[in-house]
């Protein structure tokens, strides 16, 4: 795969959007002969034939409105010029676009719309990318007899609230394009079209400014506006980009695709690719607008070392760098042993370089104590998906939703945390599917613009498995299982078990209702709803897996649907929404310390020889400390060495003090990232990374689809993070060569059955591949689990409901659970450096107000968070959004200290931490926490050390 | 290693196999799990404080540790 510069034009847009028919329908368009779908427009139909007829309120991203006039054709037997982009072929149709009457309405449009637009087009942003001026041109317009003196729009103001686009009114031609994308395209709803006639306008919301409306930011009105009205700032500061490379966001498990628009090596904007798999040319505030941090001024782009966390840095040469870390990671495997050091992999980062540093830890380390931030995400996903059906992986496409009946999501929040997802299912909702929501909070998907839930379980945080066993209980013994379904695909034994322990009367809605909070009748009419859908899909997300019973859950989420015999087709499935970008393709690359690439566990002999042959080194066969095993083994004098690649374990991972005492104890950690995170804070080798627009490699979504990462400017700091990789390992001894990442991507190809069709060149080919891609599936498989599961019959797992040690106490009475926010990503590492902090720049504590009227708190006041692990000092919001006894905050901003409160409790199977419940207490404060007060010290010593590196660098240079 | 989260983890490893059809099958599933996904120190430290005599483990899982010490593995 190679990064393919293409000269930069707008994106070919073809009227309306695709439609499918079995049946096709010939007609003639200026002559020519053109078949398409039975149900296209003649617009589209025209510009698939290359036949270009006038538009400004049509786009294929949205259903045909039919307002701009433009678009009028004649039909041979039909009366007037009706307008092609609401007029549906018909078999036998004869069409003209050009003709002199035709050329007469359409500049009469024209001369309209120009004498109430100003005459500014050579200082205008969209100069030379403008749909008006396009038309202009293309209907000959040379004359407005009507004048420019008229009552008109000119002096209207603009409207700079938002960070990334401004509103120009001025320039609007009110086609609705933006109030059509707003609905259709994201489902928020909050552009509108308000007054009429001459006095009409695009308004946000209540008439707001688009910083104080609705507006979530997605920029999917910008990209509709055909003028100048919605246009992004940096497109006015900058002008237009001269060209374009399609690569992948590095934000959520979404994965969109992105044109990344270029002026040289600067990235002006990114525009969602219409052609993008994963998002259809939709995007979301942070994909197309919160990529400054790239450029960002706290990148490190030097190396640097120290001896002591207390020592300034100091910045050397790369080859300093990695032969420092080399050292002191073979001095420590000298005194304590070829276990005391590990390393952990990033699903930030791309599976190349994943899979590089897994390598380089089990063939250059010699042990195989590496983990990923999976580990405190979806390795439970991983887990009981293996377990009941053979893969750990989701089984669907994203499009797949789009046949669903019936949507239940669990424990996933997706209008925050996979936006563009979350518009697919919205949209898929107002078609009429029902959805069922799982939460202790209740989201946004609860309860929004044209989307409502049909139910609301309304659940206690971690009685997750009491309800999905109630819920099957309730299908097994109201007779709706899929029996047909479950004799032919499923393990009968184990079907016979799991039923006989489901229909217990213990796991009855009745009596789980105690334990829930739901009551009884609403689980059994939901799970009535659920298994009677032709076809039931299960969305979930951290809310499952980050449980003392996540991996349980996941095997229930199986079961149910294995009963109900909603799998191996499309709008059906379980399907994981993954939460960083890369978070399946860490896993897939042999992240955890138990398995090698695929899957596969390291005691299987045949697998680990195939590995050995390859790599030319022994494996050991026994798995290696998880990442909390680590953190246990480092406090305990065990552990000594870390290399830690883009990610931030002190503020991410669970109990921080825990944490902040096990890296404090290491001897030697290497952290390699954009900037001096948290973690890095406490590093004794700083390795600078490279940003997803410096490099090339793939990532896999969500939906198991590798989309190719491209390089569009040289890294800041001279390398590609996988080069930075096999610097290290070459200088531990263990010698890697490769010269781009697509010789990576082939040996990963050579080594995994699953991976063995994906290539560069496949992937330049084909855009994107959803894996299994192999002999039998050449292009990759949409659909998992089709005539038989992966691990041959389904394997239902008996899931009993076991009550988490995390319980409320007269002293921590109330559970705290965790999310996350819309505009900002994880650490917030990346999303804090830029303007997305206007949406929120610190995390909140959100309390019902019966909790905050018991304890004196009113709404703004500082609470103090307490739990048996720690304390911290949040704001309070006071909203019903969360149900009595419940708080609920996110872990954006490192001083909010979060991960202080939450304890070291964590999933039994894989020991995934259990974030979503921890026992506190809450009140009025009015200091910070000592934690925050030591976090403040502690930030500005390091600050300080890091400034003393940069000054004495600066005295070099001068 | 803290000997007391280990034990807490093997108990409760222990408790979410405690519905497996028979004992035994319950044992060898945390066993095996325990093979499958602890690395050999954390293996050695829990058989260490399993030979000591006093310990928290529940019945399950000091069977399972009990079965570690012997040698076994991966047994399912």
């Amino acid at each position: 795969m190679s990064t393919v510069y293409k000269h930069y034009r707008r994106a070919t847009d073809l009227g309306t959007p695709e439609v499918t028919s079995d049946k096709d329908v010939t007609l003639t368009i200026d002559g020519k002969q053109v078949t398409v779908p039975d149900g296209t427009t003649v617009l589209r139909a025209a510009a698939l034939d290359g036949i270009n007829i006038p538009k400004l309120c049509a786009s294929d991203m949205l259903e045909p409105f039919g307002s701009c006039r433009l678009c009028l054709v004649e039909i041979q037997d039909r009366k007037g010029l009706p307008a092609s982009c609401t007029t549906v072929v018909a078999e036998g149709m004869t069409v003209t676009t050009q003709s002199p009457r035709l050329a007469d309405v359409r500049r009469n449009v024209m001369e309209l719309y120009i004498s109430d637009h100003p005459l500014d087009c050579l200082t205008c942003p969209t100069n030379g990318d403008c749909e008006l001026q396009d038309m202009a041109g293309a209907v000959g317009l040379r004359d407005v007899r009507y004048g420019y003196e008229g009552s008109n729009h000119l002096d209207t103001e603009k409207d700079s609230s938002n960070p990334y686009f401004t509103f120009d009114p001025s320039k609007c031609i009110v086609c609705s394009r933006c109030v059509r994308a707003c609905e259709e395209v994201q489902g928020t709803f909050a552009l509108t079209i308000d007054g009429r006639g001459f006095e009409s306008k695009v308004v946000a919301s209540q008439n707001q400014p688009f910083l104080d409306s609705e507006c979530v930011s997605c920029g999917a009105c910008v990209q509709a506006c055909p003028t100048a009205t919605l246009t992004e700032n940096a497109l006015i500061e900058k002008g237009q980009p001269e060209h374009h490379v399609i690569t992948t966001c590095a934000y959520c498990g979404v994965g969109c695709s992105f044109r990344a628009e270029m002026k040289g090596e600067e990235l002006t904007r990114m525009v969602p690719n219409k052609d993008g798999h994963a998002n259809h040319g939709h995007s979301c505030v942070k994909g197309r607008f919160a990529f400054g941090y790239a450029t960002h001024k706290d990148r490190i782009t030097t190396p640097m070392v120290r001896e002591s966390i207390r020592d300034p840095w100091q910045e050397v040469s790369w080859d300093e760098a990695v032969g420092f870390a080399a050292e002191k990671l073979k001095e420590i495997q000298k005194k304590y042993g070829q276990g005391a050091i590990g390393g952990i992999t990033s699903s930030r980062c791309t599976n190349e370089e994943t899979y590089l540093v897994q390598k380089l830890v089990r063939a250059a380390f010699g042990n195989n104590n590496v983990d990923t931030c999976a580990r405190v995400c979806h390795s439970p996903t991983g887990y009981g998906l293996k377990s009941t059906m053979g893969e750990s992986a989701g089984t669907q496409a994203f499009d797949s939703v789009m046949k669903a009946d019936v949507i239940m999501l669990i424990g996933a929040n997706p209008t925050e945390a996979h936006p563009v997802f979350a518009s697919q299912m919205k949209r898929r909702l107002r078609e009429g599917a029902k959805l069922i929501v799982v939460d202790p909070r209740a989201i946004d998907m609860v309860r929004s613009p044209h989307v409502e839930a049909d139910y609301f379980l309304g659940l206690l945080p971690g009685t997750n498995v009491a309800l999905i066993n109630a819920m099957a209980h309730a299908v097994l013994s109201e007779g709706l299982e899929d029996e047909a379904f479950v004799r032919a695909r499923c393990e009968e034994v184990a079907y016979r078990n799991w039923r006989e322990f489901i229909l217990d009367d213990e796991n009855s809605p009745e009596s789980m209702e105690s334990h829930t909070g739901v009551a009884a009748e609403k689980v059994r009419q939901a799970a009535r709803l659920f298994a009677v859908a032709p076809n039931a899909a299960i969305y979930f997300g951290l809310g499952v897996s980050e449980h003392s019973q996540g991996s349980t859950m996941v095997m229930g989420i199986a079961n149910l649907a294995m009963a109900t015999g909603n799998l191996g087709r499309e709008g059906v499935g379980v399907n994981p929404l993954r939460g960083q970008n890369n978070v399946q393709g860490s896993c897939d690359m042999g992240s955890f310390p138990h398995e090698l690439p695929g899957y596969r566990h390291i005691s299987d002999p045949s697998v680990r020889k195939l590995f050995e042959d390859e790599w030319n080194v022994e494996l050991l066969s026994e798995p290696g400390y998880r990442i909390p095993n680590m953190f246990d083994a480092a406090v305990s004098g065990q552990f000594k060495g870390l290399y830690v690649q883009g990610e931030d374990v002190a503020q991410s991972d669970p109990d921080t003090q825990h944490v902040e005492k096990a890296l404090s104890s290491l001897e030697c950690m290497i952290v390699q990232d954009l900037f001096l995170n948290e973690t890095a804070k406490f590093a004794h080798v700083f390795l600078p990374g490279s940003s997803f627009l410096e490099k090339n490699g793939t990532f896999t979504n969500a939906e198991r689809r590798i989309s190719p990462v491209r390089k569009v400017m040289e890294p800041m700091a001279g390398l590609e993070d996988w080069e930075a990789t096999q610097a290290l390992s070459n200088a531990m001894g263990y010698p890697m060569n490769y010269s781009h990442p697509s010789e990576i991507m082939d040996e990963i190809a050579r080594l995994t059955p699953t991976f063995s069709g994906v290539s560069f060149k496949k992937l330049d080919r084909l855009g994107s591949i959803q894996w299994p891609c192999n002999e039998q599936a050449a292009e990759g498989t949409p659909t998992m689990h089709v005539d038989e599961f992966v691990r041959g019959k389904g394997l239902f797992r008996v899931t009993p409901f076991v009550a988490t040690d995390e319980r409320t106490t007269s002293k921590y009475p109330l559970l705290l659970t965790t999310g996350r926010i819309l505009s900002q990503y994880n650490v917030g590492a990346q999303t804090r450096r830029t303007e997305n902090l206007k949406w929120h720049d610190e995390d909140v504590l959100e309390i019902h107000p019966h909790d905050a009227e018991q304890r004196g708190i009113e709404a703004g006041d500082w609470v103090g968070l307490k739990s048996r692990a720690g304390e911290t000092v949040l704001r309070a919001v006071i909203t019903e959004r969360v149900q009595p006894s419940v708080v609920y905050t996110t872990f954006h901003h490192p001083f909010s200290g979060a991960n202080v409160v939450t304890t070291d409790n964590s999933d039994w199977a894989t020991n995934c931490p259990e974030y979503k419940v921890t026992a506190v207490q809450a009140q009025k404060v009015t200091r910070f926490s000592d934690w925050q007060e030591h976090f403040e010290k502690f930030e500005k010593e390091q600050i300080d050390l890091l400034q003393q590196a940069q000054n004495s660098s600066e005295k070099v240079v001068s | 290693m803290d000997v007391e989260k280990l034990v807490r983890m093997a108990n409760q490893i222990a408790v979410n196999f405690q519905y497996d059809p028979s004992k035994k099958q319950a044992v060898d599933a945390t066993l095996d799990h325990m093979s499958r996904f602890w690395s050999p120190p954390m293996r050695e430290q829990i058989i260490v404080h399993f030979r000591e005599g006093e310990t928290e483990l529940n019945e399950i899982a000091s069977l399972a540790v009990s079965g570690l010490a012997e040698g076994k593995r991966h047994v399912i």
